[in-house]
C-alpha cells in the first residue's frame, strides 16, 4: 500500500538521523563539560571582577548548559 | 509544603489508573447521523457471498467475500453494511478491499447511525467504492473485521485445571442491507471438540442437506438462496477453548523522540483482563505449582511475549506495586524478545495492569529530509504481546511526543482511527512543552501489530538549541548574581576611602 508519506520515508532512505553526539559519548562529553564549568566557576569565585564575568562566566555557563543536557541524556532521561 | 507536593504527586500518579478504569464505557465512534426512517436504497444485490469465521483466536475474525452487482439504472458507489447497534460498538478493524485488486488499498469506510439510540436496532458501515459501479456490473469485495468481547464462557465458572468451553452466537444468514442470492458461512474452530451447536432444518438449506455440514474442525452453514435484506437466523456454537481470553480495556502507548539523546523511548501501559470462565473455587497455589511442570493448556494468562524490534535496550516491567522481577530479555539480531510473567496467573474475570517500556536508537526510526529542517519518523502503531490465542484492545491511545519546538506535524497510518489531536506535553526540562500527536483507535486486535505510523515534522536547528540555551542563561544569571552580591558593600561603619 502506498501513501505520500510512505514515499517521503522511502525517499529519505539515504539520510537516517544520527545525533551530533552518539549515545556512547554522552557521558564523557557531559562529564568533561561539567568539569570545565566547575573549574571556571571556582576561578570566578576566587576573583569576582567585572572583566571575569564575561571572560569566565560566558564559557562557564555554556559548558554547564550543554554539559548538563548531555549528562541528563546519559543518565537515561532523554530530553 | 513538601509533604503536600508529595501527596499531590501520589494522587496524580494514582488517578492515571483510576481515570483509565472509567473509560470502559461505550467507545466514542464518530459517525454520520441519519434520520430514523432511513433504509439503504436497494441499488445493489449480493450475487454470491461466502463468509469465513475464524475462531482460532480469542476473538472471532470474519472475512466476507461478496460479489456485488448494481441493479439500479445509475452508477452507484455507496454500499451499506448493517450491524445491530449493540454489536457495532464491538466491531473492530473493519477493512474493505477489492478482492481482485487488493494492492490498490482499502476503501474508505465510515460509520453511519441514527439520531436517537432507541429508535432503531440497526446501524451501518458505509463503504465508499472508489470507482462507482456501473449498472449491471459486478465487483468482488473482501470485508474483514473482528468482533470483540463476542465469546462467552459456558459454563461461566470452572475448576482451576478444567477445560474451558466458550460460546459464540451469530446469524447464519450474513447480515446484509441487500438481497443475497447465494450465501454460506464457514466456521473454523481451534479444534474438533464442538459439543453443542444449533442445527437448522434441512428445508432452509439450498441443497436440502443437514445444516451445518461438519468436516473436522470446520463447519459450514448454508448454502442459502435468495435471503431478503435484513434477514437473520441466530445460531450458537459452543467449543473447547482452554486458553485465556485476553482483552485490554485500555492501552496507552507513548513514543518519545529525543534528538539530543538520539533515542526513541517507548512505553506501553496495559489494563488487561481475562474474559474467560472464572474460578469455581478458591485459587489453589499447590495445584497450580504441581501442574506447572507439565505445562497443560490452561484458561489462565501465564506469560506475555513481546517481540520487540532489534536494537531495543533498557527494558522495564513494572506494575502498581513496583518492579516485576519475573521477566527475561533476550536481545537478538532479528528481534529482541521480552518475556513477561505477570505477578500472578490471570484467571477468568481477573485483571492485571502493568507498564512496560524500552529504548532504541533513533537512527533506525528517524530520517532527515534532504531539503529544509524536516524529519520523517516511522514507528509501529502497535507492538504489544505476541500470543497464539490473540489479544484484543478496546481502546488504544498512541501518543507521539516530538521534540520541543517541532511544527507542521503530519501523519499517516493504515490503522482505522477515531480521533487525532496535536497538542503540547510538558515534561522534564521543557520551557514551552513538547509537540505531541495523539491518535486514538478503538476495537483493535493483535493483527494490527507492526502496522506503520509515519509522522513528518519540521524541527529547525535553532529550536533544538532551546534546552542548552535556557540552562546556559540560568547559569549565567547565577554568575551575574554572584558578582552583584559579591560587590555589595555590607560592611558596618564608615566606608574606607581607597587611595
Amino acid at each position: 500500500m502506498s501513501s505520500p508519506l510512505l514515499d517521503v520515508w522511502e525517499a529519505a532512505a539515504a539520510s537516517p538521523y544520527h545525533p551530533a553526539v552518539g549515545k556512547d559519548a554522552q557521558f564523557t562529553l557531559g562529564f568533561v563539560l561539567l568539569l570545565i564549568s566547575l573549574v571556571l566557576v571556582t576561578v570566578f569565585s576566587l576573583n569576582r571582577s567585572f572583566v571575569n564575568l564575561p571572560l569566565l562566566g560566558v564559557p562557564g555557563s555554556l559548558a554547564f548548559g550543554f554539559g548538563s543536557v548531555f549528562m541528563i541524556c546519559a543518565a537515561g532521561v532523554y530530553v | 509544603m513538601r509533604s503536600f507536593s508529595l501527596f499531590s504527586s501520589c494522587v496524580i500518579a494514582l488517578s492515571s489508573f483510576a481515570v483509565a478504569e472509567l473509560n470502559l464505557s461505550q467507545p466514542l465512534v464518530s459517525k454520520q447521523v441519519l434520520s430514523s426512517a432511513f433504509t439503504p436504497p436497494q441499488v445493489f444485490k449480493n450475487a454470491n457471498l461466502v463468509r469465513n469465521t475464524n475462531l482460532d483466536k480469542a476473538y472471532p475474525r470474519e472475512t466476507i467475500n461478496v460479489v456485488i452487482e448494481n441493479i439500479d439504472s445509475k452508477p452507484q458507489s455507496e454500499y451499506y453494511l448493517p450491524f445491530e447497534s449493540g454489536l457495532i460498538s464491538r466491531i473492530g478493524g473493519l477493512e474493505v478491499k477489492d478482492k481482485k485488486a487488493a494492492e490498490k488499498g482499502n476503501f474508505k469506510v465510515e460509520t453511519v447511525g441514527f439520531g436517537t439510540e432507541s429508535s432503531t436496532s440497526t446501524e451501518f458501515y458505509l463503504i465508499h467504492l472508489p470507482i462507482p459501479l456501473a449498472p449491471k456490473e459486478q465487483q468482488t469485495l473482501t470485508i474483514t473485521y473482528s468482533v470483540l468481547s463476542a465469546i462467552a464462557p459456558i459454563p461461566a465458572q470452572i475448576a482451576q485445571s478444567a477445560k474451558q468451553y466458550v460460546q459464540y452466537t451469530f446469524s447464519a444468514y450474513t447480515p446484509s442491507a441487500y438481497v443475497t442470492e447465494k450465501q454460506k458461512t464457514k466456521l473454523k474452530f481451534p479444534n474438533a471438540e464442538v459439543p453443542d451447536y444449533t442445527t437448522l432444518p434441512a428445508d432452509l438449506n439450498a441443497d436440502k442437506k443437514a445444516d451445518p455440514q461438519k468436516q473436522g474442525s470446520t463447519f459450514t452453514y448454508g448454502p442459502y438462496n435468495d435471503i431478503p435484506a435484513g434477514a437473520e437466523q441466530f445460531v450458537s456454537v459452543r467449543y473447547e477453548f482452554t486458553k485465556p481470553l485476553t482483552h485490554a480495556s485500555m492501552l496507552e502507548r507513548d513514543l518519545e523522540v529525543s534528538h539530543w539523546g538520539g533515542n526513541l523511548a517507548s512505553e506501553e501501559r496495559y489494563w488487561l483482563s481475562n474474559q474467560g470462565a472464572s474460578l469455581k473455587n478458591h485459587f489453589s497455589r499447590v495445584e497450580w505449582q504441581k501442574q506447572s511442570y507439565m505445562n497443560p493448556p490452561t484458561s489462565a494468562l501465564k506469560a506475555l511475549n513481546f517481540a520487540l524490534h532489534p536494537g531495543a535496550v533498557d527494558p522495564y516491567f513494572t506494575d502498581d506495586i513496583g518492579n516485576v522481577s519475573t521477566s527475561r530479555f533476550r536481545p537478538g539480531k532479528r528481534e529482541a524478545s521480552l518475556e513477561l510473567k505477570p505477578r500472578y496467573p490471570v484467571f477468568g474475570s481477573w485483571k492485571y495492569s502493568f507498564r512496560v517500556g524500552w529504548n532504541a536508537d533513533l537512527s533506525s526510526y528517524l530520517r532527515k529530509l534532504t531539503k529544509g529542517d524536516s524529519y520523517v519518523l516511522k514507528v509501529p502503531f502497535l507492538e504489544g504481546p505476541r500470543i497464539a490465542e490473540g489479544i484484543s484492545y478496546a481502546r488504544v491511545n498512541v501518543r507521539v511526543v516530538l521534540p520541543e519546538g517541532a511544527t507542521n506535524v503530519n501523519y499517516w497510518t493504515s490503522v482505522p482511527l477515531v480521533d487525532s489531536t496535536t497538542g503540547i506535553h510538558k515534561t522534564f526540562m521543557d520551557t514551552v512543552g513538547r509537540t505531541t500527536l495523539t491518535l486514538n483507535a478503538i476495537n483493535l486486535s493483535d493483527e494490527f501489530r507492526d502496522r506503520d505510523l509515519i509522522v513528518t515534522y519540521d524541527y529547525p536547528y535553532t529550536a533544538g538549541l532551546r534546552k542548552p540555551v535556557v540552562i546556559t542563561l540560568g547559569m549565567f544569571a547565577v554568575f551575574a548574581t554572584a558578582w552583584v552580591v559579591g560587590n555589595l558593600d555590607i560592611s558596618i561603619g564608615k566606608k574606607k576611602k581607597t587611595t
